[in-house]
């Protein structure tokens, strides 16, 4: 970060640690940002010469581990994907995500988030064991097959719907639109038979009749992944089920391995000589 | 399957709600258009009137699968709002007993009267 054409901003960051604080609480440092720089980066300023001891999560810082999703000015974000100019404010609030415990200072509790994911077993799941032990060829699936799940496969589990979801905020049993669009996503893999299996599991009391549709979830992903439609999807799903109205499907079968190859697209040459 | 079942019977009762409340709606405040249509609902709301329609197996009927709908409709929202603020299995438990009990006793309660005009 160079000191010309930066701003001073101040974060506001929450601290907490369990075994010392009753409660969470602000502490305020001040960090310079110049264009494109990320909250992220704010952070880590912090933590490199105002504060070792502030706690946060981040790895790729690049969007796709889904480590660093924290409340920044109210709104739940990935801080490594969103830029301090963003806001247009010389102040930043930086909090825990909500709906999820503090395990300290900016670090929520991923557990809950981790455990409902689980509930719904998202991994295919197919009656023919001895070909899931051993497997010997690939399962068949078109383009629009696989187009008709795909966004939900970007799911990076950052748990940003979880917080910005109003019923997980009043209801802590919810099972949270993260593990419903999962269960929606593998659901709808024509390569899986495991519906049977994860029906009972979104349909309790806290699971899929009671989302109230509010929609924050999508706004929020910052994947750009649509949960609330998932969810959608997926009640159609158990109605049609229910009601029997869906036909059943045979899962997608076996398909030989080619036995004809492209040729591999050979290296470049190396543009610098090699002496 | 049972919450798929429940949840989809609140939509039909919200959609015989929609039904069932228009009509005693219109016959209730709308007997200006009513009349425009030739129908005379002429003091409608009086005693007499209302008692002439109670005793008609028809109106009793509508009247009472209306009231059967709204408890329905109203008390599985109610759970789910109770449910969501206080979840835990054993309050799961007493909440669904209680308002089965309460939509019982109300359904009970809101039929004596037509049952008793309709049995002479």
């Amino acid at each position: 970060m160079t000191e010309d054409s930066t701003k001073r901003i101040t974060f506001k960051v929450q601290r907490y640690d369990p075994e010392q604080d009753s409660a969470p609480h602000f502490q305020e440092f001040t960090v310079p940002a110049s264009r494109g720089t990320t909250v992220l980066e704010g952070l880590i300023y912090i933590k490199e010469n105002l504060d070792s001891s502030l706690a946060f999560r981040t790895s790729c810082r690049m969007g796709i581990c889904g480590s660093c999703g924290m409340l920044i000015n109210n709104y739940p974000h990935l801080a490594c994907h969103t830029q301090i100019e963003e806001f247009h404010s010389d102040t930043l609030t930086v909090k825990s995500l909500p709906n999820l415990p503090i395990i300290k200072d900016l670090v929520p509790e991923l557990n809950p988030l981790f455990e409902n994911h689980k509930s719904v077993k998202p991994y295919i799941l197919r009656y023919d064991e001895e070909e899931m032990k051993e497997p010997t060829a690939e399962f068949a699936q078109t383009p629009q097959e696989l187009r008709s799940f795909l966004q939900f496969t970007y799911c990076v589990k950052c748990g940003i719907c979880v917080a910005a979801c109003p019923t997980a905020a009043s209801d802590k049993l919810f099972l949270g639109p993260q593990a419903l669009a999962q269960c929606y996503r593998y659901c709808a893999d024509n390569r899986d038979e495991g519906e049977q299996e994860r029906f009972p599991v979104a349909d309790t009391d806290h699971g899929i009749w009671h989302c109230h549709l509010a929609g924050a979830c999508s706004e929020a992903c910052p994947k750009g992944l649509d949960p609330a439609l998932a969810i959608q999807l997926l009640k159609r799903r158990l109605v049609s089920q229910a009601f029997g109205l869906r036909k059943k499907q045979q899962p997608a079968p076996l398909v030989s391995p080619p036995t004809e190859t492209k040729p591999k697209v050979p290296f470049p040459e190396f543009t610098v000589k090699q002496s | 399957m049972r919450n798929t079942y429940l949840w989809f019977l609140q939509l039909v009762t919200g959609v015989l709600i929609a039904v069932l409340l228009g009509i005693h709606m219109v016959i209730m405040h709308l007997d200006a258009i009513l009349g425009f249509f030739g129908v005379d609902v002429a003091e409608v709301t009086s005693w007499e009137s209302m008692v002439g329609r109670a005793i008609q197996g028809v109106w009793a009927g509508l009247y009472m699968a209306l009231l059967a709908v709204v408890l329905y409709h109203a008390l599985k929202g109610l759970r789910g709002i109770i449910l969501e603020s206080t979840p835990s299995a054993t309050t799961e438990r007493v909440v669904t007993w209680v308002i089965i009990a309460f939509g019982i006793v109300a359904f009970i309660g809101g039929t004596y009267v037509p049952l008793r005009l309709l049995a002479g």
